[in-house]
């Protein structure tokens, strides 16, 4: 158990210590936050207030920001899920390439525990780091105004972070066992960080864009993660509002938000709810953590 | 007795044999050198030995363990020292050492207990908190031996040790080594492809294209394959070069002396010739000649 403790907390330490790595792996999220500020916050406040169709008086304004933040938040969560796990496994195509494998690999310590060690580092690093992001946008939005959200919620959200951070790593494991070099993998990074935010429904919301194209993205666990941010994130809030409407549209308003912003993955006509969300993740998370046992055994194996 | 003992071992990759059936003995305690050019085979060799490479064909047990089979009790025995260095740049030395130790399931406490006694002779004390990245070349290598020796292993297995090192860090890691052969009996198997380093082996192996071209001790190959050379100070005439034929017909005239190559007996000859031979230098073989007449290359 030592030498499986020790290799974890060595990976941990690995991308903790780089702060460059730290700082490129919250690149999607940071630049999300940015394009908010700049013009993104406009546009999910003008597609909010344009479809209230004569509720404008009822609903506050800040009820409205508030949504539009929790957005925010959600999306920062979801791209932050998909980068942090990915820059932490890049240590193991790093150690390949360095022959850090060969120097680990000459100790008695078992190869499964060898894998199961970044498996491990790269879940608990995405879920502090993503923690710390949702404990620090809670702390935001509580002091911007009340964000409904319950105990309960922010709990869930904690939940959701860890099952995001697991799934992720889970996915990009079987990817990483297969990279020879770090330039393949920090060239798929960059693929990966342009489009996780289109992927998660951050810059765009997936309801915008076809059938096909949002049965796709829906096929990726983060893509789940997030609409389940946005349902224990923002449920509260819309309760609060579709409460303020008090029935004059029949929940048409925060039915039609819902819609709009992807509060339930939808893939080939069927559309999932929290519970089926979290049923898909694991299969895939299980799907992969089987692939990862077969390619792990290609890669350890001695050549 | 004999710790390492390895018969027809052999290394394909596909189409190419990296390592040829090679078969030696190692003595506990010796000093084992592996020399040859880059490719030759030495590092596949070293990594099958410490069970990072799987073997083609053959056997080898160390520290009578079989290789294959008792991988886990070889692995424990083993200590290496790779051609580069492994450990994590951005970690402390300290850091570093204590996670290496915990892969053979030490504590904290044990690890540092098991450095204790080399941390003064390897000069740790200054480096101990600083980052990997930031030591110079030799002080790297320096943490490197230490990182192979936190497990006490049975055999150190050092490959190309040196390279890219300069003289002087390259005489301080000959001195650490000498001093684990000195102090602790270890038994160190070494690659290199600098000549000079085999100069202390007891035995020495020399590979060329996966194969084992001879091995012996150091004097042995320089008597079998190197021969002795006169330098005679001399001024170029014929007379000189009438007596020198009656050793050798491999001679060249350089400047201001002739150098004479040969296998006779010139301790005789000179003192059979005192009186014309007065200003000589005598050179025996080096490893140099043995490598490059049995290989027709140079090394390093």
């Amino acid at each position: 158990m030592k030498d499986f403790i020790g290799f974890t907390r060595r990976n941990m330490l690995i991308y903790f210590k780089d702060f460059l790595a730290v700082l490129f792996s919250l690149l999607t999220s940071i630049i999300f936050f940015l394009l908010y500020i700049l013009f993104l916050k406009g546009t999910f406040v003008d597609a909010l207030t344009g479809s209230m169709k004569g509720l404008e008086n009822i609903v506050s304004a800040n009820d409205i920001d508030m949504f539009a933040n929790g957005i925010l938040l959600s999306g920062i969560l979801g791209s932050a899920i998909i980068t942090v796990p990915y820059t932490c496994l890049q240590t193991i195509v790093k150690d390949k390439e360095a022959g850090v494998d060969s120097d680990i690999c000459a100790t008695p310590m078992k190869r499964w525990k060898i894998v199961l060690s970044y498996f491990t580092a790269s879940s608990i690093c995405a879920f502090i780091m993503t923690s710390l992001i949702l404990t620090a946008g809670l702390a935001v939005l509580s002091f911007m105004g009340d964000p409904h959200i319950s105990a309960g919620s922010v709990f869930a959200a904690y939940g959701t972070v860890l099952l995001g951070c697991v799934s992720s790593t889970a996915l990009f494991m079987v990817l990483m066992l297969m990279f020879k070099s770090s330039s393949t993998s920090t060239a798929f990074f960059g693929i990966l960080s342009a489009a996780a935010g289109f992927i998660i429904g951050a810059y765009i919301p997936l309801s915008q864009f076809s059938d096909g194209v949002q049965s796709f993205c829906n096929l990726f666990p983060a893509c789940h993660i997030t609409s389940m941010f946005r349902n224990v994130l923002l449920s509260g809030l819309a309760e609060k509002i579709d409460s303020t409407i008090g029935g004059l549209d029949n929940g048409a308003f925060i039915s039609a938000m819902k819609e709009t912003f992807s509060f339930n993955a939808k893939s080939f006509g069927y559309s999932f709810g929290n519970s089926a969300s979290v049923v898909y993740i694991c299969i895939i998370a299980l799907i992969c953590v089987a692939a990862m046992t077969v390619v792990y055994n290609k890669t350890y194996k001695r050549r | 007795m004999k710790i390492i003992e390895v018969k027809e071992l052999t290394k394909k990759y596909k189409e190419h044999t990296a390592v040829d059936g090679i078969s030696f003995e190692v003595e506990e305690g010796e000093m084992f050198a592996f020399l040859g050019e880059n490719g030759a085979g030495k590092s596949t060799t070293i990594n099958m030995l410490t069970t990072i490479l799987q073997k083609t064909a053959g056997t080898a047990f160390i520290c009578g363990h079989e290789l294959g089979r008792e991988d886990d009790e070889i692995r424990k025995a083993n200590g290496i020292v790779f051609q580069n260095s492994v450990l994590d740049k951005k970690l402390t030395v300290k850091e570093n050492l204590l996670t290496r130790g915990s892969y053979y399931g030490l504590s904290r406490k044990e690890v540092m207990k098991r450095l204790e006694p080399f941390s003064e002779s390897f000069e740790m004390k200054d480096i101990w908190d600083r980052k990997y990245e930031k030591l110079s070349g030799g002080q790297r290598r320096r943490v490197d031996i230490m990182r192979a020796l936190i497990n006490n292993p049975k055999i150190l297995f050092l490959d190309e040790p040196t390279t890219g090192l300069d003289p002087k860090s390259r005489k301080l890691v000959w001195d650490y080594i000498n001093y684990l052969r000195r102090e602790y009996g270890m038994t160190i198997f070494l690659t290199t492809h600098y000549m000079e380093e085999t100069r202390d082996a007891d035995h020495v192996v020399i590979l060329d294209k996966g194969r084992i071209v001879t091995n012996g001790t150091p004097a042995e190959l320089k008597t079998r394959y190197a021969h002795s050379r006169l330098v005679w100070y001399t001024a170029k005439s014929e007379n000189a070069e009438a007596l020198i034929t009656r050793i050798s017909r491999n001679f060249v005239y350089d400047a201001d002396h002739y150098s004479i190559e040969t296998d006779d007996n010139l301790t005789e000859f000179i003192f059979e010739n005192r009186e014309e031979i007065r200003d000589y230098e005598l050179i025996k073989g080096t490893m140099d000649d043995v490598f490059l007449n049995l290989t027709g290359k140079e090394l390093a």
